[in-house]
């Protein structure tokens, strides 16, 4: 177990204990709430990680050192917020694509492109989630607000990186 | 019929597009390539699922400690740049996925938030929601890159609820 699982379980573990101490049935709740997530996840695993896998697997070498090298400056991170807006599915694809990504050669300044890209922009949650909930008037509101961020975060990114060299993948 | 597309969605799609990989690796490299992927991806599973299960459940037990309509009266119209830090901060601590998300923004609308407020809420979810974070980020890309990418996207959502308070388009929660 990695120090950031320890912390994890730390909180959860605290978590559930102030339930427990609103009562048992509370914390009971929580436990069968939990439960029912994971077993609602498991799908999205069987099929997003062999996804992932075969597509690191598919993806040359050198294929991303070109487009969002570290060398590809403010071109990569236009390219990779863009990106990041068309990766499919949660986070169990895009983080281990990112990772993949990065074994072949992609910058970290466009990593956090891509990641801000993702988060901001995700085309299939707007199209399941946003606009059928929200509506396109609170969508064309919230991309309009936000859409130079991934650019800002991968350009302020390129900045911290001249100081402190940071690298990507499992510690 | 078309709840349960809109809920699978993503999931035929990933299916989809994990098929057409795989057979791609199978025509290309035989299926000893496509055997030693999906080890690949299945250490990786082995290596997620601690923080998944730990994830899980400090997300369960958050939903049942708050109550979400309760910091809602602190992001009206008029709570200015504190309101947008308020929801900033609740984006940030909403467990869950976009199935927990979403629906919560119309509970917040009718409690009183404001779309500057909405916005900065969810895009701090979708940016910095903390099970995200710990479970999948800290744990693939590591704690040095998680930590730059949310210290310097922590306060974007107060810019563009700021911004998002600006723009001519009205938008009223629908019913």
């Amino acid at each position: 177990m990695t120090a950031g699982q320890a912390v994890l379980w730390v909180l959860a573990l605290g978590a559930l204990g102030l339930c427990l101490r609103r009562g048992p049935g509370t914390a009971r709740k929580a436990v069968t709430d939990a439960g029912q997530s994971i077993l609602k996840i498991l799908p999205m695993f069987a099929v997003a990680l062999p996804m992932a896998a075969f597509l690191a697997e598919l993806i040359p070498a050198d294929a991303a050192s070109a487009w969002i090298g570290p060398e590809s400056g403010t071109t990569g991170i236009l390219v990779a917020s863009f990106a990041g807006g068309l990766m499919p599915g949660g986070p169990f694809v895009t983080f281990p694509l990112v990772l993949a990504f990065a074994k072949a050669g992609a910058g970290v300044a466009q990593m956090v492109a891509l990641v801000t890209g993702w988060s901001i922009f995700a085309i299939h949650r707007i199209v399941t989630w946003e606009y059928p909930l929200l509506g396109w008037r609170f969508v064309a509101l919230r991309v309009l607000a936000a859409a130079p961020l991934p650019i800002i975060a991968g350009l302020l990114a390129e900045l911290v990186l001249q100081v402190v060299p940071i690298g990507l993948g499992r510690p | 019929m078309i709840p349960f597309l809109r809920r699978h969605a993503s999931l035929m799609a990933i299916a989809a597009i994990g098929a057409a990989a795989g057979a791609t690796i199978w025509r290309r490299d035989g299926a000893g390539a496509l055997a030693a992927a999906l080890v690949h991806a299945w250490d990786l599973f082995l290596f997620i699922l601690p923080s998944l299960l730990a994830g899980m459940l400090l997300a369960a037990s958050v939903r049942q400690l708050v109550a979400p309509g309760m910091l809602a009266r602190w992001m009206g119209a008029e709570s200015g740049l504190f309101g947008l830090a308020v929801a900033t901060a609740a984006g940030a601590l909403t467990p869950g996925g976009p199935m927990a998300a979403f629906p919560l923004v119309l509970v917040l609308a009718a409690a009183g938030a404001d779309r500057g407020a909405l916005v900065a809420y969810i895009l701090s979810w979708s940016l910095n929601g903390f099970q995200k974070l710990l479970v999948y980020e800290v744990s693939l890309l590591g704690l040095d890159f998680a930590l730059m990418r949310t210290l310097l996207t922590l306060p974007m959502p107060v810019l563009a609820g700021w911004v998002a308070r600006r723009l001519p388009i009205a938008w009223t929660p629908p019913r």
